[in-house]
């Protein structure tokens, strides 16, 4: 068995052949990642060494490279992926994202991801992502509605509500599910609204999809505060990214009594000790495209944020921000990731030797939210019968709730950190299924 | 093969391919298109060994185009197998079968495994698994598969059986090269060997060859050497006077029989040793002055390592990528006559296609009734490609090259680009 699927090895065999590649984006790898996140559970799990391999790639993945007409008339040709890594609890289920480094390895790491994630809140889906290597920005509304109505149906034999189920993510909206799901409704002649999710609401989208994530995020923290005896009301929090997950979760943690005293974005950052009403940062944030400036604030960068004394730290603006090299500056006493990959695997390694007293919270359940709902939304869609915004929150809430707990026992059974119990949990899930399905023919 | 001229089977792919576009004016982003595969499947599956264990294996399908038609190619079952490898030869099917004007676009796949070290139950299982995995990218309407390097007809109808009972029904028309009692053609085996000799007649015709004396040298003693050899000396009256295989190479200036010979090969294992011949070593074999040489082996065998040495006035590409890029172009300018591969072995293909329409029609046709129909359609492809190369001066590789191209260009005009 060759290991095909590595970082670099994924890409080698098409890279020659590409007349444009974007250029990669810099730290760590995001495949490296997945695999050392993974890797950091099998200690604590008794799994053939081929089974192993097999979780290490992804079972289908298909490159598709196609032409689409631009608006002065050329054909210009992209490249495009969807990648299928698990599909043994269920169909699978993932984002595709658009911009110009897009590679095969990324989209294999998210799709990883994305199996751990549904494997641990328990959702009857596998994991999937996808995308085409491209810069939204730089194309007209036509040439995305018809990049990515060509991409779809060249997708589309993988694809469908039994087999893989699309999401918005990187540079794609609820626009982008809408074309999706009216491209695949077409080509088969009636509605399919369940092969996508995070649609807009007339085409069979859920209330509550757009704060999925900040709220799914808000329960587990509120919960995870509790068991560590901290109180939620009062508790200073800083926020890094206030964007579709950042100013949800604000929102959703001020509402429920913390105090949100610093908070940056991509145009700058804010601080004010006495916490900030976020509904009025949020209104800012709308009129002029960033916090940066908001009124009776000091200002703050990134880094004075990370290294702030405070109760509740959230990341949700890139990967990569805790590392090896600021990882021991970190002051706050619970760390909640708002995406994969922010604190980087050997950050994570120095926190837990050397900070045993900061808990840090990982995307795998913090972030979850979204999976969640949008597997809500699919099973609405599936029974055309719709879900009011209360039952969403209670439901999402109960979901959350029971990974939580498996997550917290495992930990404290196994004596490993949130991140290593949840990949124990789900990965043993997986290979239950894979077990007791069996191996065909 | 040769010392550092071994270029890679997507090197050989698209070597001709902007000399041919430029000529046809072919529109930049179909150029650009054609340039990559339309679509990648990267598959990893478990499959239960013998011994209770269970193997993980990869495997992978490419469809370099399909806008002529479904997808065709084979399935190779070879430990070294790369996606990069398999890109290149779905190209050359996509060229092969625009130049003999089949419905087909190109395509190619396989499973990284070494089928002698299966046993035959787990070649059964890991056929079965390989074919679910792909089971979406293949069908008679969208991909048909065939028997490649480490697959035969066993493996066919196994494929052919997963697809019919995932189905419901039988459907034989989703692979071709399987055994006749489930749908398989008669003449499949000596297609390649005859489409090589149909060809080789209409140039020798063009250019006032006769092939009734004239010195052939056959390099390979497969399938496909063994029948371009024995209709060549038997049916046309040429002299063979030189064949190999791995283990050597033998000679004789009066010719061979080859019934004679093959009857030893079959008996020994090997042409070496026949009596009537005396031994020579391959790189000499390949400087015999003769009249046609016949590379039937593999790729690259005739390079710039040793192309100053060819003597031979016509070169026929019984297998794929024989001469490479560097060594093509010093015959082009010694003035040797190449039919290049996409042309003179498209016999394969070509009996593939007639499989394919069988099973559509459930109604079979002779052995004599596909051998007319393969020579139909080789020299009218020879014919148009003949005539394009006269008409633009160029070898006949570029021609054929051109045909092909000019051939998935104009389908994609027509068709335009959905959406």
């Amino acid at each position: 068995m060759t290991h095909r699927i590595s970082s670099t090895a994924a890409d080698a065999p098409l890279r020659r052949l590409r007349h444009r590649t974007g250029a990669f984006a810099s730290g760590p790898n995001p495949f490296d990642v997945a695999i050392e996140q993974f890797e950091s559970a099998l200690p604590y799990l008794d799994l053939e060494a081929d089974f192993i391999e097999f979780l290490r790639h992804a079972d289908r993945a298909v490159i598709v490279n196609f032409p689409v007409v631009m608006d002065d008339g050329r054909v210009q040709v992209f490249d495009g992926f969807r990648v299928q890594h698990d599909v043994t609890l269920g169909p699978s289920h993932g984002g595709i994202r658009y911009h110009a480094g897009l590679t095969l390895s990324e989209v294999t790491a998210f799709a990883m991801w994305n199996t751990w994630k549904a494997a641990l809140v328990d959702v009857p889906f596998g994991g999937a992502a996808g995308g085409v290597a491209v810069d939204p920005f730089a194309l007209s509304d036509g040439e995305l509605e018809r990049l990515t109505r060509r991409y779809v149906m060249d997708i589309l034999p993988n694809i469908g509500p039994e087999e893989d189920i699309l999401s918005p993510d990187f540079n794609t909206n609820e626009q982008t599910m809408a074309w999706v799901m009216d491209t695949i409704s077409m080509a088969k002649g009636y509605s399919v609204a369940a092969i996508a999710t995070g649609k807009p609401e007339p085409l069979g989208g859920t209330v509550g999809w757009r704060g999925s994530i900040g709220l799914g995020l808000t329960y587990v923290t509120e919960e995870i505060l509790t068991r560590l005896d901290m109180p939620l009301e009062g508790a200073t929090v800083a926020v890094q990214g206030f964007g579709r997950v950042g100013s949800h979760a604000a929102r959703y943690l001020w509402e429920r009594g913390a105090r949100i005293i610093a908070i940056t974005d991509m145009g700058g950052g804010i601080y004010a000790p006495t916490g900030f009403d976020v509904e009025e940062v949020q209104r800012y944030a709308r009129e002029h495209g960033s916090v940066a400036g908001f009124p009776r604030a000091e200002t703050i960068s990134d880094e004075d944020l990370l290294t702030m004394p405070v109760d509740i730290l959230v990341l949700a603006a890139l990967g990569n921000q805790i590392r090896a090299d600021n990882a021991h500056l970190v002051q706050a006493r619970v760390i909640v990731e708002g995406g994969p990959g922010v604190v980087t695997p050997r950050a994570d390694r120095l926190l837990a030797a050397e900070k045993s007293d900061v808990m840090l919270i990982p995307d795998i359940l913090a972030a979850s939210g979204g999976l969640v709902v949008s597997y809500f939304e699919w099973v609405q869609d599936l029974q055309s019968f719709f879900w009011s915004q209360e039952e969403i929150e209670r439901q999402l809430h109960k979901v959350l709730l029971r990974a939580l707990d498996k997550t917290w026992a495992a930990s404290e059974r196994l004596e490993v950190p949130l991140r290593t119990a949840a990949y124990v949990c789900a990965i043993e899930r997986v290979a239950q299924a894979t077990l007791d399905r069996g191996i065909w023919p | 093969m040769n010392g550092n001229d071994s270029p890679t089977m997507q090197e050989v792919a698209t070597h001709f391919y902007d000399e041919a576009a430029e000529l046809m004016k072919i529109d930049q982003g179909v150029r650009d298109q054609l340039y990559v595969p339309q679509r990648v499947l990267d598959v990893h599956f478990p499959v239960k060994m013998d011994d209770g264990s269970v193997k993980v294996f990869s495997g992978f399908r490419v469809h370099h185009n399909t806008v002529r038609g479904p997808a065709k190619g084979g399935l190779r079952y070879y430990p070294n197998l790369t996606l990069e490898q398999a890109t290149g030869l779905a190209m050359l099917m996509t060229w092969k079968t625009a130049v003999v004007n089949l419905p087909f676009g190109g395509a190619k796949g396989g499973v990284l495994c070494d089928p002698k070290a299966l046993s035959r139950d787990e070649l059964e299982r890991l056929t079965r698994r390989f074919t679910s995995e792909i089971i979406l990218l293949i069908g008679p309407e969208r991909d048909i598969p065939a028997p490649d390097l480490g697959t035969d007809e066993q493996v066919m109808a196994w494929i052919m059986d997963t697809y019919s009972m995932v189905k419901g029904y039988s459907v034989p028309a989703v692979v071709t090269g399987k055994p006749a009692v489930i749908g398989g053609s008669a003449g499949r085996r000596r297609a390649p060997g005859r489409g090589v000799v149909f060809v080789l007649r209409e140039l020798a015709d063009r250019i006032g060859l006769d092939l009734r004396g004239a010195r052939v040298v056959v390099h390979g003693f497969g399938k496909v050497g063994v029948t371009v050899a024995y209709m060549l000396e038997h049916v046309l009256g040429s002299t063979v006077i030189a064949v190999c295989d791995r283990s050597g190479a033998i000679y004789n200036p009066n010719g061979f029989d080859i019934r004679e010979l093959y009857a030893y090969k079959e008996e020994t294992g090997s042409v070496v040793g026949y009596p009537q011949g005396e031994p020579i070593t391959h790189e000499d074999m390949l400087a015999l002055e003769c009249d046609v040489l016949v590379p039937a082996s593999i790729e690259n065998i005739i390079t710039a390592d040793n192309v100053e040495s060819i003597r031979a006035r016509v070169i026929v590409e019984a297998a794929n990528a024989p001469v490479t890029p560097a060594a093509d172009k010093v015959l082009r300018e010694k003035g040797i006559h190449i039919i290049p591969d996409i042309l003179a072995n498209s016999g394969g293909v070509i009996v593939s296609y007639f499989e394919w329409v069988q099973d559509l029609q459930s109604f079979f046709w002779t052995d004599e009734q596909v051998t007319q129909q393969l020579r139909k359609i080789l020299v009218r492809a020879f014919d148009q490609t003949y005539t394009l190369a006269q008409e633009h001066n160029v070898p006949l590789r570029v021609a054929a090259y051109m045909l092909a191209l000019s051939r998935v260009a104009t389908a994609y005009k027509l068709r335009g680009f959905y959406p």
